[in-house]
C-alpha cells in the first residue's frame, strides 16, 4: 500500500496533516486527517471552580472563544439551576451575531472565498485577501477590515473584553449596556445588513453567473449524501444560540429533534485504528465507515446542514435568499417552508453567506428591542449544594458545540466533556478529500493543482483544527510525500 | 496618526510552554522602564495581529517557537527574515506577510517597526498554566533583550 502525507508544516503550530493511503492498484483505500493532538484538558478542568469554564474555555480556541464562552454559560446556567432573564439572553445572543458576521465575512473575503473571487487555480499567492484586494477593489477588502473592526468592538462592549469576552456567568451575564452603547451597537447592526446584502450580491455576481463556479458548485467531487444537523428554534427555523437539535436524514426527512441534553442518547464517537481523531456519528442510524447514504451515521455540522435542517430563516431578507439558492439547485418543498437537502458541499459557501444575512437582521432585531438594555441581566443561584450536571450547547460557525460538565457538591467539576465543531465534520472531511484525491492522484494533474482541489474540499468546512492557533510567519505549508511499501520516498510536492 | 509601542504576548497560556509570548510580554510591562507602552494579548497572528498594531509607531511581538534548538534560546526576527510562502497557514487565517501587506495597501496606520522575539519552546502540547523550568528561565532574559533594544532604538517618541 502506498501512503501520500500532506503536512502543512508550520514552525509554531501543527495543523491538519493529511495522509492518503493508496492500494496496490493505486486506488484511493483511506484518508486520514490529523490534527494536532492536545493533551489533558479534562484533567486541567478537574478540581477547578465551574464558574471558571466561560474564561478558561475561550482559551481553548484562538477562532472561536465566543462560541466556547457560550457554550460554557449555558452548561453553568443548566448546572446551577438557573435561568437567565431575557435581557441577559439577549445580550449574549447579541454578542453571538456580533461574532458571527465578522467570522463568516472573513471566511468569505480572506479565507475559502479567495478560491472563487481570485480563482481555484490562481496562484496561492493570491487567493487571499490581498488578492481580493487586487481583483475587486481596496475598497471591497476595506469593508471586510471595517467590518471586523466594528464587530469586535461590539465584543468588546458587550463581553466586556475584546479578545476572550468575560461576561457570561452562571444565570446571565455580568454586564449591561447603556442606552448609548446601543445606539453604537445598532449603528453597526445596520451597516452589517448593508454589508451582508452587497456580499451576496456580490457572490451572485462572481461565482452565480459565472459557468465556471457554477460546475464547480455542482460538481460532483465534494458531493455527499450524509445526514444533515442544525440547531431549531420554536418554528424550526434556524437559531445559533438557542433551541433543538434537529437532523435530517439525506431525503430530507426528519430523523430526530433532540435537547442538546441528550446528546449522549443520540451520538456516539467512532475511534478508528488508523488516526487518533473520532469520528461522530447517529446512534440511531449506526456505523458504516467513511461513506454517505441513508445507512451510514455520518452526518455534517455546518451553514449548509443547518439550512438543510430547517424550515427556513427567522428574518425575511435571508430566508428569501434561502428559497432563492435551494430553488437554483432545482430543490423541490418538502414541507410548506422546507425544500430538499442539497448535498453539494461547496453550496457550503453559499448558506455561510445567507447566514451571514440573518445573523446582521438578528444582530438589528435584538438591539433595536429596547429591552437590551434593562439592568436585569443576572438571576443569582440560590441552591447551596452544586452536585449535578449541565450540559450547553450553541451553533459554532463551523457547527454545534456542546459542553457537558458534571460537579461536586461544593461546585469544583469532577468531568468535563465536550464536542468541538469542527469533530462533527471530520467524517465529513475525510470524505471530501478522498473524493478529491480520487479524482486527481492516479490523473497527470500538476502538482500545484492535486493541492489546490484538496485544500478547497477541507476549506469549505471551515475546519477549526487547532486549539492554540497562533503561528508566526513559518515556513513551507504543505508537503506531500507518496510512499511504498517499504516507505521509500517515490515523490513529494512542496510548495 | 501612530504613536507609541505595542508588545504583543502571542500564545495560550493554559498550553504549557505556549503561554511564553504572554509571559515575556507581562515581564516587560513590570519593568515598566518605558514610557507609552501598550501590552496586549493575543492568540492569532494573522489578520488579527496586523489589526492589533493598528495605529502604533512600532510594535513587538513576542511568542513560542519550535526550531529545534535549545528551550529556552531566544531568537530576533524581522519580519522579511521568514520564508514565506504566501499561502494560508491556517485554513482560518492567512500569513502575517499577506495580512501585513493587505493593511498597508488599505491604508491602515501600521508601524514602521515590527520585530519579532521567539523563544524554543520544550512542551506545548499539554493544558497546564506552568511554564517548564528551562522556559521560564528564559523570560528574563528575552524580556532584557526586548527592553535593551527598544531603548536602544531610534523612534523619537
Amino acid at each position: 500500500m502506498t501512503r501520500i502525507t500532506i503536512d502543512p508544516i508550520t514552525r509554531l503550530e501543527g495543523h491538519g496533516r493529511i495522509e492518503i493511503f493508496l492500494s496496490d492498484q493505486g486506488t484511493v483505500e483511506n484518508v486520514c486527517f490529523q490534527v494536532p493532538e492536545l493533551r489533558g484538558f479534562e484533567q486541567f478542568c478537574v478540581g477547578r471552580m465551574a464558574e471558571e469554564m466561560p474564561v478558561i474555555t475561550n482559551r481553548i480556541c484562538g477562532i472561536c472563544p465566543e462560541a466556547h464562552h457560550l457554550a460554557a454559560s449555558k452548561a453553568l446556567d443548566a448546572l446551577f439551576g438557573t435561568q437567565p432573564p431575557p435581557t441577559a439572553k439577549m445580550l449574549r445572543e447579541l454578542l453571538y451575531m456580533a461574532f458571527f458576521v465578522s467570522d463568516h465575512a472573513t471566511h468569505f473575503y480572506a479565507l475559502g472565498g479567495p478560491d472563487f473571487i481570485v480563482g481555484p487555480d490562481a496562484p496561492p499567492s493570491e487567493r487571499n485577501i490581498l488578492g481580493v484586494a487586487r481583483k475587486l477593489g481596496v475598497e471591497v477588502a476595506g469593508e471586510l477590515i471595517a467590518c471586523r473592526k466594528r464587530n469586535h468592538e461590539v465584543i468588546r462592549i458587550v463581553g466586556g473584553r475584546g479578545i476572550h469576552p468575560v461576561a457570561g456567568i452562571p444565570g446571565g451575564w455580568s454586564r449591561s449596556i447603556s442606552e448609548g452603547e446601543r445606539v453604537v451597537i445598532a449603528e453597526a447592526a445596520r451597516m452589517n445588513v448593508e454589508f451582508a446584502k452587497q456580499t451576496l450580491a456580490l457572490f451572485e455576481r462572481i461565482v452565480l453567473d459565472s459557468p465556471l463556479y457554477q460546475d464547480l458548485l455542482t460538481s460532483d467531487v465534494y458531493l455527499h449524501r450524509t445526514y444533515s444537523m442544525g440547531t431549531v428554534d420554536g418554528n424550526n427555523q434556524v437559531n445559533f444560540y438557542d433551541g433543538n437539535i434537529r437532523v435530517i436524514d439525506p431525503d430530507g426527512e426528519e430523523l430526530v429533534s433532540y435537547h442538546p441534553n441528550d446528546y449522549c442518547q443520540q451520538i456516539a464517537e467512532r475511534v478508528e485504528p488508523w488516526t487518533y481523531l473520532k469520528f461522530p456519528y447517529l446512534k440511531k442510524v449506526g456505523w458504516l465507515g467513511l461513506t454517505d447514504g441513508v445507512n451510514s451515521g455520518l452526518y455534517t455540522a455546518t451553514p449548509l446542514s443547518r439550512l438543510n435542517a430547517s424550515e427556513g430563516m427567522p428574518t425575511p431578507l435571508a430566508n428569501a435568499e434561502y428559497q432563492r439558492m435551494y430553488e437554483s439547485f432545482g430543490c423541490r418543498k418538502i414541507t410548506a417552508a422546507r425544500y430538499q437537502p442539497i448535498h453539494h458541499r461547496m453550496a457550503t459557501h453559499w448558506a455561510r453567506l445567507i447566514e451571514l444575512l440573518y445573523a446582521a437582521e438578528r444582530m438589528l432585531a435584538l438591539v433595536e428591542d429596547r429591552q437590551i438594555t434593562s439592568k436585569e441581566t443576572r438571576i443569582i443561584p440560590r441552591s447551596a449544594d452544586f452536585a449535578g450536571e449541565g450540559i450547553g450547547s450553541v451553533e459554532a460557525p463551523r457547527g454545534t458545540l456542546t459542553h457537558h460538565y458534571v460537579s461536586d457538591g461544593r461546585g469544583l467539576l469532577t468531568k468535563v466533556n465536550m464536542i468541538v465543531g469542527t469533530t462533527n465534520n471530520h467524517a465529513a472531511i475525510a470524505m471530501s478529500i478522498k473524493r478529491a484525491a480520487e479524482k486527481l492522484i492516479t490523473s497527470n494533474a500538476p502538482d500545484e493543482a492535486i493541492l489546490n482541489r484538496i485544500e478547497m474540499a477541507f476549506r469549505l468546512y471551515d475546519p477549526c483544527l487547532s486549539c492554540a492557533t497562533h503561528h508566526l510567519p513559518g515556513k513551507m505549508p504543505m508537503v506531500v510525500s507518496l510512499r511504498d511499501n517499504s516507505w521509500s520516498m517515490l515523490r513529494e510536492i512542496r510548495r | 496618526m501612530k504613536s507609541g509601542t505595542v508588545i504583543i504576548g502571542l500564545g495560550n497560556p493554559q498550553l504549557s510552554d505556549d503561554g511564553v509570548g504572554i509571559a515575556v510580554a507581562n515581564e516587560i510591562a513590570r519593568r515598566s522602564e518605558l514610557d507609552d507602552l501598550t501590552l496586549l494579548e493575543l492568540n492569532g497572528g494573522g489578520i488579527r495581529l496586523m489589526e492589533a498594531m493598528a495605529g502604533y509607531q512600532r510594535a513587538v511581538v513576542v511568542d513560542a517557537m519550535l526550531t529545534g534548538s535549545e528551550p529556552g534560546t531566544v531568537r530576533r526576527f524581522d519580519p522579511d527574515d521568514f520564508v514565506t510562502t504566501k499561502n494560508s497557514y491556517s485554513s482560518h487565517d492567512t500569513d502575517f506577510g499577506t495580512a501585513f501587506q493587505a493593511g498597508l495597501l488599505l491604508g491602515i496606520p501600521l508601524p514602521e517597526l515590527v520585530s519579532f522575539w521567539g523563544v524554543e519552546v520544550l512542551e506545548c502540547g499539554v493544558f497546564s498554566e506552568e511554564l517548564s523550568d528551562v522556559v521560564a528561565a528564559a523570560v528574563p532574559l528575552a524580556a532584557e533583550l526586548i527592553v535593551n533594544e527598544l531603548k536602544n532604538s531610534e523612534v523619537m517618541r
